[in-house]
């Protein structure tokens, strides 16, 4: 029977599914040659800092203006985007999906395979195994060994003198779940490229944020919505301190006729969604200061400088007017600097709304501008995504159960009611915790059932080893009245399939 | 600080320093050599409850979950690191990794102590820490890079016993380059390119050499040993990788809810997937027997190095990024 059952499995486990060239890509060793050099690669484009992200600048400022025209012309500084990387996922998808397809799903149909039972020889040539005798019937020994197995989380099966156990079967379905997982995380990042769109747009308050711009795949297919989104109020909140706290806007979803379809107060963390598109306060400044001049009033430019904005206006060519705000409620702060003078000279504060006389000039601090970054997306593939994030998950958490299994024949040693136990079994996780669990089964076993009164000549040998060497089973001694005999050590190889 | 907080988070410093020495010294008195080995592991035990009260005084004191910047970060490191030893010794039974532990553990404490000032004391978030994800996104890389530690130590002790002294001497070389960039990254004003250059090359040419020098071996390897620091390095790893796929997958997604999208190639964010395509190569390597353990414990010396440069490299020695909260300089 057994072997009818390991012909099946061999039979499962060696029937191609693909053939010719596409073969090679199931194969464990071009996956881990790809991972490796997939995670070279992103190790190099962590180092350089990614034009698309930050842009030419930082990566001059980084490396110099020729080190970064070569970094340019080599594609690192936009290695993301390059097609050595884009074919480098593509190859290890492909890998992926054949791999999963080839070798890694059809393994479930082992899993529906009931257990197997193995002869004391077949037990003999485990990664692990131990043989001893008992002075109890084979059935009382296997029945207490069975209460055993079942009480550390074992299911067993008995057929005549031989038990068959196993443990953490789920963590066996760890591969396929979390291949499906990768795979399904393929799907839904390619329906979000081709269908979805994204952007970031600083709008100042009172503007609005159309999608026209918004960017997208080559192959797309998607459709950007016609809808806008107005800024009604935007705020920034300190801490005592000063520091910002949380940005906030108000945003109202406007129809091409102007008609509101929907309000939100948006901030870090909280964004709207509208139709699919998700809109994220994503940075905040004062973007430009209205000061009145002798009732004239005039727009300047604020630069960001450290936690404070600040606008110039140059007097004459020595002279420099400084206007300067912390943020949208406390007063402006007006300097004046020249080259002789260390720092800026403050000349006063003006409260919104109030004034200062500079000479003949009436400066009226009338309002600030200010500016939200409103980054938007919209990600079709979203759902799929974050299921195949679950998947991944489960996934790798199953593979942390230790899959575990024990097998066992029981015959009678020729006396009354003695009998010899072949215990063997195998761990794929935590070999050594497994061998100590089934040591301490074996005695418990040992002292929970009568010694055995069998004459039998013992090579002292055969003594038993434990792998850490703290084990208290009964050692063998020379003398012909003796406890069990033990079985050679255990040797190292490699997992079967059963 | 609160006093109090700071007597804890002394406590656990001082126990893991003590610790160590215990541990080391036990390998030269063979009469006493169980004992202090558990006296050294009572000890980790007093830092560990002292660094968790530590951690949670903080978080009362700051009315918020005390994860927000480096110094905090090393705190649940250390804590990460003692309560990940001290499970696997129970489990295993091993004492010998015990010194390493507490070796980093303490490395960590000093580190924490010579940060400057205004990252020991509590501070207000940035407006991008505010959120729930924060405790969800966090903790379990934290854990995961402990896990990992303590998998790269394992691996040292493997290769001790499998008598692999020159890739040994190696791999140790290796490791304290790359700490000793990290060290001068965080506190000198040396050009960070050299520093660069000094951890990835040296941890290159460390790793390759430690490689290639497996094949020289000096005595009768203790395969036993081998045995159970190679499932002991596994362990760590099988505990660490799910923790690591959940920080990253809650990352991704707290991205997605904060800034729109999930993934942006941020050099943290990338060093992070670098280090999971590592540990899933190590796994592959693994579960399908192309390697040796030898060479397995070498990889997992690998994968401590990757999770260095992802914990502490980034911000050190002068990358960018979202992830810049433990930046100082």
């Amino acid at each position: 029977m057994a072997e009818r059952k390991s012909s099946k499995i061999a039979d499962l486990n060696s029937r191609p599914i693909f053939r010719g060239p596409i073969s090679i890509f199931a194969s464990v060793r071009l996956t881990i040659f790809l991972l490796v050099l997939c995670a070279t690669t992103i190790l190099i484009g962590a180092w350089c800092p990614q034009e698309a992200t930050v842009g030419q600048e930082k990566v001059i400022e980084q490396f110099g203006e020729e080190m970064a025209v070569n970094l340019h012309n080599w594609g690192v500084t936009d290695i993301f985007h390059t097609p050595f990387f884009l074919i480098l996922i593509a190859l290890l998808s492909m890998n992926m999906v054949v791999g999963s397809i080839e070798k890694v799903f059809p393994k479930l149909r082992l899993l529906k395979l009931p257990l197997q039972f193995f002869s004391p020889d077949q037990i003999a040539k485990m990664p692990f195994n131990r043989s001893f005798a008992v002075g109890a019937s084979p059935a009382e020994t296997l029945e207490k060994l069975q209460i055993k197995l079942q009480r550390r989380g074992f299911k067993t099966v008995v057929h005549g003198d031989q038990l068959a156990a196993e443990f953490g079967k789920l963590g066996r379905y760890a591969p396929t779940v979390t291949h499906i997982g990768l795979l399904s995380l393929l799907l839904g990042v390619s329906i979000t490229s081709w269908t979805g769109f994204s952007g970031f747009k600083p709008i100042r308050l009172g503007d609005n944020l159309s999608f026209q711009d918004s960017e997208h795949s080559k192959q797309w297919v998607g459709k950007l919505p016609t809808w806008k989104v107005h800024v009604d109020a935007t705020r920034r909140e300190d801490y005592e301190s000063g520091e910002a706290k949380q940005w906030f806007s108000d945003l109202a979803v406007v129809d091409a006729k102007g008609k509101v379809l929907e309000k939100k107060q948006i901030f870090v963390n909280e964004p709207l969604s509208y139709d699919g598109v998700d809109v994220y306060q994503s940075s905040w400044g004062l973007d430009q200061l209205i000061v009145s001049f002798n009732g004239r009033e005039r727009a300047l430019d604020l630069r960001p400088m450290g936690k404070l904005y600040a606008a110039f206006l140059p007097l004459d060519p020595e002279t420099i007017l400084i206007l300067s705000l912390r943020n949208q409620t406390m007063p402006m702060r007006l300097f004046a600097k020249r080259p002789e003078w260390e720092s800026p000279k403050l000349i006063g504060e003006i409260p919104q709304g109030k004034s200062i006389k500079l000479g003949s000039v009436e400066i009226k601090y009338v309002r600030p501008i200010p500016v939200t970054g409103l980054q938007y997306k919209s990600d079709p593939g979203l759902p799929i995504t974050y299921v195949a994030f679950a998947f991944i998950i489960v996934g790798v958490l199953l593979a942390a159960i230790p899959f575990r299994h024990v097998w066992v024949s029981v015959s009678k040693d020729g006396s009354e009611a003695g009998s010899t136990v072949s215990i063997g079994g195998k761990s794929k996780k935590s070999k050594v915790g497994f061998e100590r669990l089934i040591t301490k089964i074996i005695e418990a076993i040992q002292t929970e059932l009568p010694a055995p009164v069998v004459a039998t000549t013992v090579d002292p040998q055969l003594e038993y080893e434990h792998p850490d060497q703290t084990s208290s089973l009964p050692r063998l001694s020379s003398d012909s009245l003796t406890l069990a005999q033990s079985s050679p050590t255990s040797s190292r190889s490699n997992d079967s399939n059963v | 600080m609160s006093d109090f907080q700071l007597a804890l988070t002394n406590t656990a410093g001082i126990s893991s320093v003590m610790s160590f020495w215990v541990f080391v010294a036990s390998n030269g008195v063979k009469k006493w050599h169980d004992k202090m080995l558990k006296a050294a592991s009572i000890v980790m035990a007093v830092g560990f409850v002292a660094l968790t009260l530590a951690i949670i005084a903080r978080g009362v004191e700051a009315q918020r979950f005390p994860l927000a910047n480096l110094y905090e970060s090393l705190l649940w490191f250390a804590w990460a690191t003692m309560g990940g030893y001290l499970a696997l010794a129970s489990a295993y039974g091993i004492r010998q990794l015990g010194w390493l532990a507490a070796l980093l553990a303490a490395t960590m404490f000093l580190y924490g102590s010579w940060l400057p000032a205004n990252q020991q004391t509590i501070t207000p978030l940035v407006p991008a820490l505010v959120s729930y994800w924060r405790q969800i996104h966090v903790p379990p890389l934290i854990v995961s890079y402990a896990m990992f530690f303590l998998s790269g130590l394992s691996g040292l002790i493997e290769l001790y016993h499998a008598r692999r002294n020159v890739s040994l001497g190696l791999a140790i070389g290796t490791i304290v380059l790359a700490f000793t960039a990290i060290g001068l990254g965080t506190f000198t004003s040396v050009d960070t390119k050299w520093l660069q250059l000094l951890f990835v090359g040296g941890s290159l040419c460390g790793t390759i050499g430690a490689w290639y020098s497996l094949k020289y071996t000096k005595g009768e390897p203790n395969l036993k040993q081998v045995e159970l620091y190679d499932d002991v390095s596994y362990r760590a790893i099988a505990i660490g990788f799910p923790l690591l796929t959940i920080g990253v997958i809650t990352g991704g997604l707290w991205a997605n809810h904060a800034w729109g999208t999930y993934w942006s190639w941020d050099p943290k964010e990338s060093m992070a997937l670098v280090t999971w395509l590592s540990y899933a190569a190590y796994i592959h390597l693994r579960i399908h027997h192309e390697a040796s353990a030898e060479k397995l414990s070498l990889v997992s010396v690998a994968g401590l190095l990757l999770t260095l440069l992802t914990y502490l490299g980034f911000n050190s020695l002068g990358f960018g990024g979202l992830h810049s909260y433990g930046k100082f300089k």
